[in-house]
């Protein structure tokens, strides 16, 4: 009762004449606080809000030479232009299929991981594994891409010589469009597992000991203890991290898909980066890129929001 | 529960925005292109230079702005030298390359272009048309004839420069025509087979090289071609110049068409399909990158290999440290069912200046700039700025120039400066480089006679609106065609309709307008 009348106290002054000065006061109370929160704003100020300006030019006629102030401007044009392209529909339904087979296959593949090396018993053999399913996150695209290449050429690559040695056909791995989304699911789990791995673990180490002593003493068996315990531990964070991923709907990695991408397989492969890369960057279209850009930018927002429509219905706290 | 999440929140979005954060550097962002850019630039080393000069006339002081290839900006070795035998004051500023487009752009915007400026690749020229088009750079043409030197420089490369018919610019050469076959000599001659002259030949030796052990081993582990996934710089449109297809376009009954609706182009790629079924050369061509088709030459596997003859320079280096006995030889005048010669020739140049009008007032400070680049142009000077300081950075061995040993020198002090010299050797005169392997002497041989066998494009010069804002975009359809056609996934009458999707989606109005261009 008490907390309340001050409470209303402190809401009156807030909205009084001398706001101002109370408002400074607080934040010198907290200084700190926000001396630490510094750094992650400016990252966000300096890398995430200011470029949004450059937004502009996908209503121009953008010239690099004149400068935003001095292109023309078309309005809608380029938004026109994507959305009549005869490719659009299969650009599009190729991101949004690698999106969801990315968010079907490799989502859950942490968090199994997670678990699995929560229960190894040997802290030294546990960590071993750990870096070494790390190792891959730091290789690049190429890297990762070259050796695919190495293994899955029909012109010795190993896999088509074993496939060989069972008399089947060799299987043109590379080139044919059948194979071009689980060979890049296939390296996007190679690559990024491991590292996925790491926030979960965090979250696994939170959970409180004395849950799975109380389980043990009731005869719960490791199954259970993993299921009722520490799923439901960790399942907030599971949530805001599907969350967060949906958001990166759009970014399957330019670099990646662009390696891998040819003219055989081009129906399945062209996804809305590589279409901005050759029908924009490349030929100096710099507004039309934007434009693109920006409707990629506009459907993740839309997932995301869906998203957290979705946790918080069920329950979760979302991310907003 | 809900008072322990908030942190636990906080804790997983913090990490992952460190995680994002940490990987937004490799993610291939595309879409950002502000202004916002870097400018690592650095001032240029150039004050403080005490030239007096002794000649009557008072040095012309000229600004140069030009890209920068390497890490540090050169010291004024070169420089001082230049500025003496052009009698000039020389203010050089260095731009790394990497953020070269940024700077010219600008620049640009601001008006501070300096009188002398460098672009950077053809790419910022096609950019930078528009500008030439609205009358901000000097129109060089009618003065060219003045000057001795600059008078030299060759015809074709300058119409190939040419905006709307008028030269702004002066280029920085290139061979024309440099694209040949580099094959295993050691091989073929084991083998008893000559030196490839036509197309058919040539086949032959695919063929051979796949099926008779070549190596010696005793398996049948090697492959006759190693291409890659590459139309243009691989094996395709070298092959295709030997069956005499246009340069990405031809004449055909008095009206410019592209080089796909010809039928040599058919023809091309019969051949390929042709190699590739039989398995005369490396099966995943399509997907096979540049790193992994030289591997398939330099580990001793394959024994063709189609693209820049001076590529055989490096190819021969690694395929001797794995194959100590492996001999190359290369040639590029090999004949299809016409019997005629042919290469294809690339524009001839691979950067240019231009002169802001911004900077140069009027007509007689272009003459002085001009005079600095005529005088540039004869060989002690180009010499100076390609090779360095005779002694020093080169020596001249058969009357041509051999670099000396410490390369990291020559890179620091010469290497800014070789990027910009104008003109090629036949033009100012400057030595020939060393070399010692035969195959490379040869390959420069061929490059010389290449230029009469040249196939030029003929739309080098052109412009077409449509080909600019999708001209790449519309040639993926038939780069796809190619493919599967070779592959033998369509057949001719699959490859006319690609033809005809390419001609719906605007390829119909590229042609009305490169004509149109062609005729003026």
């Amino acid at each position: 009762m008490e907390e309340a009348v001050v409470l209303e106290k402190k809401l009156q002054s807030a909205r009084s004449p001398k706001s101002s000065s109370e408002l400074k006061r607080r934040l010198w109370k907290n200084k700190l606080l926000y001396i630490m929160i510094l750094p992650g704003l400016l990252y966000f100020v300096v890398f995430k809000y200011l470029p949004m300006y450059g937004l502009i030019i996908s209503f121009q006629n953008y010239k690099p030479y004149k400068g935003i102030s001095g292109s023309d401007w078309v309005g809608f044009e380029h938004f026109k232009r994507l959305f009549t392209e005869p490719d659009f529909l299969n650009i599009l339904t190729n991101t949004l299929i690698l999106f969801g087979m990315n968010l079907l296959f490799f989502f859950p593949i942490p968090i199994v991981l997670a678990l699995m090396l929560n229960e190894v018993r040997s802290s030294a053999f546990k960590r071993t594994i750990q870096t070494m399913v790390y190792i891959p996150h730091f290789m690049s695209w190429v890297i990762i891409v070259s050796i695919s290449y190495v293994m899955l050429t029909m012109d010795g690559g190993i896999i088509n010589e074993l496939v060989s040695m069972l008399g089947m056909n060799k299987i043109n791995f590379l080139l044919s469009p059948e194979w071009f989304r689980p060979t890049y699911i296939m390296q996007v789990i190679w690559r990024e597992a491991g590292w996925g791995t790491i926030i979960y673990l965090a979250a696994i180490a939170s959970i409180d000991p004395t849950q799975y002593e109380a389980a043990r003493i009731d005869g719960a068996g490791r199954l259970r203890q993993v299921w009722h315990i520490t799923l439901p531990a960790i399942r907030s964070v599971i949530i805001i991290l599907l969350i967060l991923k949906i958001g990166d709907v759009l970014e399957l990695g330019f670099e990646h898909v662009y390696l891998l991408l040819n003219s055989m397989n081009r129906s399945v492969a062209e996804i809305i980066d590589t279409y901005v890369y050759t029908a924009g960057l490349q030929q100096g279209q710099f507004s039309y890129s934007a434009a693109v850009g920006f409707f990629k930018s506009f459907i993740g927002l839309v997932l995301v929001m869906l998203a957290n429509k979705l946790a918080k219905k069920m329950g979760e706290d979302g991310v907003y | 529960m809900k008072k322990k999440s908030v942190p636990l929140l906080l804790s997983v979005m913090m990490i992952s925005t460190l995680m994002l954060a940490a990987c937004s550097s490799d993610g291939g962002k595309t879409t950002n292109t502000g202004s916002t850019g870097t400018e690592g630039n650095k001032p240029a080393a150039s004050e403080g230079t005490k030239e007096e000069a002794s000649e009557n006339e008072a040095p012309a002081e000229i600004t140069i702005m030009l890209p920068l290839n390497i890490a540090e900006t050169p010291p004024d070795t070169i420089k001082n030298e230049l500025e003496k035998l052009t009698n000039t004051k020389l203010t050089y500023n260095f731009f790394p390359a990497d953020t070269y487009e940024e700077k010219l752009n600008a620049s640009f915007a601001t008006g501070s272009l300096p009188q002398v400026t460098y672009l950077k690749n053809q790419a910022t020229f096609l950019n930078l048309k528009e500008a030439i088009r609205d009358g901000e750079f000097w129109e060089i043409g009618p003065y060219l004839s003045e000057y001795e030197n600059l008078s030299k420089l060759k015809e074709q490369v300058l119409n190939n420069t040419k905006v709307d018919g008028k030269l702004y610019t002066l280029y920085i050469g290139r061979p024309l025509a440099r694209q040949g076959v580099i094959y295993r000599k050691d091989w073929a001659d084991k083998l008893g087979l000559p030196e490839p002259k036509t197309t058919e030949e040539l086949f032959e030796m695919m063929k051979q090289f796949t099926e008779n052990d070549p190596d010696g081993d005793g398996q049948k582990n090697t492959v006759g071609l190693a291409d890659r996934n590459d139309l243009v710089y691989g094996a395709f449109k070298t092959l295709s110049s030997y069956f005499q297809t246009p340069n990405n376009w031809g004449e055909k009954d008095g009206q410019l068409l592209p080089e796909f609706m010809f039928d040599e182009y058919v023809q091309t790629m019969d051949y390929v399909k042709k190699i590739r079924e039989a398995g005369y050369m490396n099966q995943d061509f399509a997907a096979t990158s540049k790193t992994d088709q030289i591997n398939l030459f330099t580990s001793g596997k394959a024994g063709v290999y189609i693209g820049s003859m001076q590529d055989v320079s490096t190819l021969d280096k690694d395929l001797t440290k794995n194959v100590p006995t492996a001999v190359t030889d290369v040639n590029s005048l090999i004949t299809g069912p016409s019997g005629k010669y042919g290469i294809w020739a690339l524009p001839g140049y691979n950067n240019v200046v231009v002169f802001p009008k911004s900077a140069i007032k009027d007509e007689a400070e272009l003459k002085k700039v001009l005079a600095f680049f005529d005088k540039q142009m004869t060989p002690e000077a180009s010499n100076l700025m390609f090779w360095g300081i005779e002694g020093t950075h080169y020596e001249v061995i058969d009357g041509k120039a051999k670099e000396m040993d410490d390369k990291d020198k020559i890179e620091r002090e010469v290497k800014g400066f070789k990027d910009s010299v104008i003109g090629e050797v036949e033009t100012n005169g400057r030595y020939d480089g060393y070399y010692s392997l035969p195959s490379r002497i040869k390959a420069e041989e061929l490059i010389i006679t290449n230029e009469q066998h040249a196939i030029h494009d003929p739309t080098a010069p052109l412009d077409s609106a449509t080909y600019t804002e999708k001209g790449l975009q519309l040639q993926d359809i038939i780069t796809d065609a190619t493919y599967k056609y070779i592959y033998g996934q369509i057949d001719k009458a699959g490859f006319d309709q690609a033809i005809e999707t390419w001609k719906s989606r605007g390829g119909s109005q590229i042609i009305e307008e490169f004509n149109a261009a062609y005729k003026k």
